[in-house]
């Protein structure tokens, strides 16, 4: 087909996508711009050695309420996809449709029983309680991913462990979750992305800064009254905080792109 | 015996963790709206009242406007400027991937920081934008466009939306078009179709099923975009770019826990609805075709 695409045409595209790739780059390329505009690059020294912003300290928080929340939804939605996908027992699809039904439940409709819940049980300000909502919240589209991936596997295979007196357990661990890597990766990155963005659950359920996450520190580098100097300082602060992000972003953007279709391709 | 309850242990992870939870949370917030509970002392039963405060409450009118204008308006441009570079990069123009790769590239940063990059690029008097504007003569030096004030406040946060999420619906067209046949390209070809007829005729017929999901989880997306209104305007000036999940949060900090369930409840029940039309017509559609 591209071989028929006249010049014309390819010149009117080429301006298209460098028009709009122009507008997209614009806020990055200022925020880059902004973070040594007054004060240099020495901005990112005072930034990462500033006494009410610990940049390590957020990084650390992000990644480990990320990192936790995305493994407790590895585990319980491949389990539970394997289960939709592949077991007969009463009341399958009726747990299902009831659990894909919360797919669409927005967190920010139900903040104040989740603090409510969170506070009774003695969580508040604590990382578990931020992870576990999390895990919760993200874990119906990776269940919905999970299953449609173990759709895809033969049932044959399924059989041939039971002849050989596997048990169920065991074929899951041996045979299934073998034939999942990529699918289990893709999840794996989706949920890590989701949680480290999350602003809305730290920003309910947490209050001491030593436990704020890169989305709730930045509010730690803004005050009332700001100089220039501090906004540059705040712009390099948000560049810092977004480089864990770039690197996710270069390293698993396969993943990433393939569990955003997956999510959406079927439903 | 074993044998039969071992596929429940295979679910009750994520029924926990989910479905009980999330359930839990909607029952909570349905019967919290129909009290007077302010979140520390008891509940009291008051039936409809905060529904019909709620009619009353001019402030939840303007959010709820917001909302379905941000709804509306992301979804139609995201799904437009999406489509169109998704058909571009069918083309596979020399470089198509880098370019894909740079409108993906914000679906991987953290709303909360774009959107106080696009806050402080946003304010009036000293902000980036203004100042670019200024600078090459569109506006008069005097002159402060107020990008996060009453009238335009709604219209930057859609704007910041898209600039966040159109890489999302860029790349689920692109992956629906690389699974239409290409014989079907080759056939309207012969038969004399030029570019825009097979646009017309073959590629958007075949996108019905993925726009349709695109829809949905716009929807969904509208009803939880919370953080870029919450860090750009906070709903502000005067309550003016009020989405229903902000306003939700500031009453419940305001100590209005049962108010603001019912507001919660009022996000659901369109969540609900919504998803139910759009799924019916999804349905309709293509059993006609």
């Amino acid at each position: 087909m591209s071989s028929r695409t006249s010049v014309g045409a390819k010149v009117a595209m080429y301006a298209v996508l460098i028009f709009l790739a122009a507008l997209w780059l614009f806020p990055i390329g200022l925020a880059v711009y902004k973070s040594v505009q007054v004060g240099g690059w020495s901005n990112y020294n005072v930034v990462l050695n500033s006494d009410t912003f610990n940049y390590w300290q957020a990084i650390g928080n992000s990644f480990l309420m990320a990192g936790a929340s995305s493994i407790l939804i590895i585990i319980a939605s491949s389990l539970a996809g394997f289960a939709f996908s592949k077991l007969k027992f009463r009341g399958r699809k009726l747990l299902y449709a009831l659990l894909l039904g919360c797919l669409a439940v927005p967190v920010a409709a139900v903040v104040t029983p989740l603090f409510f819940s969170v506070n009774s049980v003695g969580l508040r300000d604590s990382y578990i309680g931020v992870i576990i909502p999390l895990a919760a919240f993200n874990s119906l589209m990776m269940l919905l991913i999970m299953k449609n991936h173990f759709d895809s596997v033969p049932d044959e295979i399924l059989e041939a462990a039971s002849l050989d007196g596997a048990g169920l357990y065991r074929t899951f661990v041996k045979i299934m979750l073998p034939l999942s890597g990529p699918t289990l990766a893709t999840v794996g990155t989706l949920s890590f992305v989701y949680s480290w963005n999350e602003f809305l659950l730290p920003n309910l359920l947490l209050r001491s800064a030593e436990k704020f996450p890169v989305t709730q520190a930045i509010s730690l580098l803004q005050f009332d009254r700001m100089s220039l100097e501090q906004i540059s300082q705040l712009y390099a602060g948000l560049i810092l905080m977004t480089i864990p992000s770039l690197i996710v972003y270069l390293v698993a953007q396969r993943y990433l792109q393939a569990g955003v279709t997956a999510g959406a391709v079927k439903s | 015996m074993m044998r039969r309850i071992q596929p429940y242990l295979f679910v009750l992870p994520v029924t926990l963790l989910a479905g009980v939870l999330i359930y839990y949370a909607i029952g909570f917030t349905a019967w919290a709206s129909l009290t007077d509970w302010n979140g520390l002392t008891e509940m009291n039963f008051i039936g409809l009242g905060n529904y019909v405060e709620l009619y009353r409450d001019p402030l939840f009118w303007t959010a709820l406007r917001n909302t379905l204008m941000f709804l509306v308006a992301t979804i139609a441009i995201q799904a437009g400027l999406g489509l169109l570079i998704a058909v571009i990069a069918k083309e596979r123009l020399r470089g198509s991937n880098f370019f894909k790769a740079i409108f993906f590239l914000p679906i991987a940063m953290a709303p909360a920081i774009i959107a106080t990059v696009f806050k402080y690029m946003l304010e009036a008097n000293y902000g980036s934008v203004n100042e670019a504007l200024r600078g090459l003569g569109i506006i008069e030096q005097s002159t402060v466009i107020q990008w996060l004030g009453a009238d335009l406040g709604v219209w930057s946060i859609i704007m910041i939306n898209v600039f966040q999420w159109m890489g999302f619906s860029m790349m689920i067209y692109y992956a629906a078009l690389m699974s239409i046949p290409q014989d079907l390209y080759e056939a309207a070809e012969i038969d004399g179709a030029g570019w825009w007829r097979r646009l017309r005729s073959i590629t958007i017929p075949s996108l019905r099923g993925t726009t349709s999901v695109l829809v949905i989880l716009g929807i969904v997306g509208a009803l939880k975009t919370f953080d870029i209104v919450w860090l750009t305007t906070g709903g502000g000036p005067g309550g003016s770019t009020h989405f229903l999940s902000t306003l939700l949060y500031e009453e419940r900090s305001n100590r209005q826990a049962g108010y603001s369930s019912a507001i919660g409840m009022v996000i659901l029940v369109i969540a609900f609805v919504l998803a139910m039309v759009q799924i019916r017509l999804a349905n309709r559609d293509g059993s006609q075709r």
